[in-house]
């Protein structure tokens, strides 16, 4: 994959966009867990 | 937000951003690769319109349903994520601009809507900061946003109409709903849907981050 | 249940008390004329010497006549509300108002203040700046027109800071995204009116604004002023 080509910018995206999403994930869960706990 | 919901949101914004580069054609017009942007540009400003009218909406649910805390709480995340995507929106934009009209800023009316719009976030949260008691913050901060609100409309819809724009907008549309490839406008579409989603997401994980920190420090 | 002519004695009253007080103090007055003569010195000094073409003054002049509005009324506003808190008078107006009626005196006290200002102002700069306007009918609906918008919007803002700390820089922080559309507006208008173009749409949309700001302000002002 060339470097600066579509498909590298759309690799690169994909993989901030998924671990964001991960990220918010965990957080809610986490969040979910101390909502139990109060 | 719920396992499986989440997992369509990633798989939705994911096409989103496949679609971006591969599914959607080029604009005319536009310079090189250049028009991709806007795929992510309109629908982060959009989502920072839909949070300027959902803070303006909490705060008045806030003011005359019960001076209930959670709305409040509501409208400030609102406003912060606004800012957030705000921001965001105004940066893609800018970058555009410079490739486009080779000037980062050149003050047409939709720039001028936006830096506004992000003033009016920035005030409300300096607002808030600047009040100790909490009832009487939420009571501020909200009539401020619902002034926002009163004033948006000449913001984001009067004042471009009157003024010649640089803003593609009134190019591709102006010169008949035709001229715009249906596929750009799914995916743009598709987008804004996204992002919406995904705003009221975060939003929802603030507001109750914000609901227990202000349990803890009750007690 | 009040009746109309007691909300209006109550309005009046507190036009009046406000004007008393002006009287006795001076400080709106001075601080008003002050800045906006000072503001007006510099602009005059540092544009005359370079002679403003007639296509520049139409371009520049009108921006800088509402800056100087803007930024005066800034300056000297405010304080019909901070004061209050201040001095403690805030409660008893609580108790002795209707809030709207209070609002609409303190509206009408500041645009009168905006009015004066204006009719002072505008002639000479006008004077001290060549600048020859030729529809002086619209100017004059602009002036009137967006002062009050500059008033009613400046008055309601004056009151959510005078609850918060840091007012002065508060005040400009909160009300200028709010009064940007009134000043855009005002200036286009006034552009229009120097180079003796017709209004257009653009005067409609001044009035609609300054209605929009009354009625959010009648609104709102009881949840801002009452706890």
């Amino acid at each position: 994959m060339e470097l600066g080509g579509s498909g590298w910018i759309v690799a690169v995206n994909l993989i901030i966009w998924t671990g964001l999403f991960l990220y918010l994930l965990r957080l809610g869960k986490r969040l979910r867990e101390m909502e139990k706990e109060s | 937000m719920k396992n499986p919901l989440a997992w369509l949101l990633w798989l939705w914004i994911s096409a989103v951003i496949v679609g971006a580069f591969f599914y959607a054609p080029l604009a005319q017009g536009f310079i090189g690769e250049s028009s991709r942007i806007l795929f992510f540009h309109v629908p982060m400003a959009w989502v920072s319109f839909v949070a300027f009218i959902a803070a303006g909406v909490w705060s008045l649910l806030y003011l005359y349903r019960g001076r209930q805390p959670r709305h409040d709480r509501a409208a400030a995340a609102a406003v912060e994520l606004g800012l957030l995507f705000g921001v965001l929106a105004t940066v893609t934009g800018s970058l555009w601009a410079r490739i486009m009209w080779n000037a980062y800023w050149n003050w047409d009316p939709r720039q001028t809507s936006i830096v506004v719009a992000l003033l009016f976030y920035a005030a409300y949260l300096a607002l808030r900061s600047a009040v100790e008691d909490d009832n009487t913050r939420a009571r501020l901060s909200a009539a401020y946003a619902v002034l926002g609100l009163a004033v948006a409309p000449f913001l984001f819809f009067i004042m471009p109409r009157i003024m010649f724009s640089l803003h593609p907008q009134s190019v591709i549309n102006a010169q008949g709903k035709v001229e715009v490839e249906s596929r750009m406008v799914q995916v743009l579409l598709a987008g804004s849907a996204g992002f919406t989603a995904l705003f009221f997401w975060v939003h929802n994980l603030r507001c109750r981050i914000q609901a227990l920190s202000d349990r803890k420090s009750a007690l | 249940m009040r009746n109309a002519s007691s909300w209006a004695a109550e309005a009046t009253a507190v036009f009046v008390k406000e004007w008393r007080c002006e009287f006795r103090t001076r400080y709106a007055l001075n601080t008003l004329a002050l800045f906006a003569f000072t503001t007006l010195v510099v602009v005059s000094v540092s544009l005359g010497p370079l002679g403003v073409s007639a296509s520049q003054g139409t371009a520049v002049l009108p921006v800088m006549l509402w800056v100087i509005l803007l930024f005066s009324v800034a300056a000297g506003l405010p304080r019909a509300f901070v004061q209050e808190e201040e001095t403690g008078t805030a409660m008893a107006l609580r108790l002795a108002a209707t809030p709207s009626a209070l609002f609409c005196g303190k509206l009408a006290y500041g645009l009168t203040l905006v009015l004066a200002l204006e009719a002072l102002l505008t002639p000479v700069y006008a004077a001290m700046m060549n600048l020859q306007v030729a529809s002086p009918g619209l100017l004059a609906a602009v002036l009137a027109a967006g002062g009050y918008g500059l008033a009613a919007g400046s008055t309601l803002v004056a009151a959510i800071i005078a609850q918060a700390r840091s007012k002065g820089t508060l005040f400009s922080v909160l009300s200028f995204p709010v009064l940007l559309p009134l000043l855009l507006l005002s200036v286009e208008l006034t552009r229009l009116a120097v180079a003796g173009s017709p209004a257009g749409v653009a005067l409609p949309q001044l009035l609609l604004y300054d209605a929009s700001v009354t009625v959010a302000g009648l609104m709102l002002f009881p949840a801002v002023w009452n706890p």
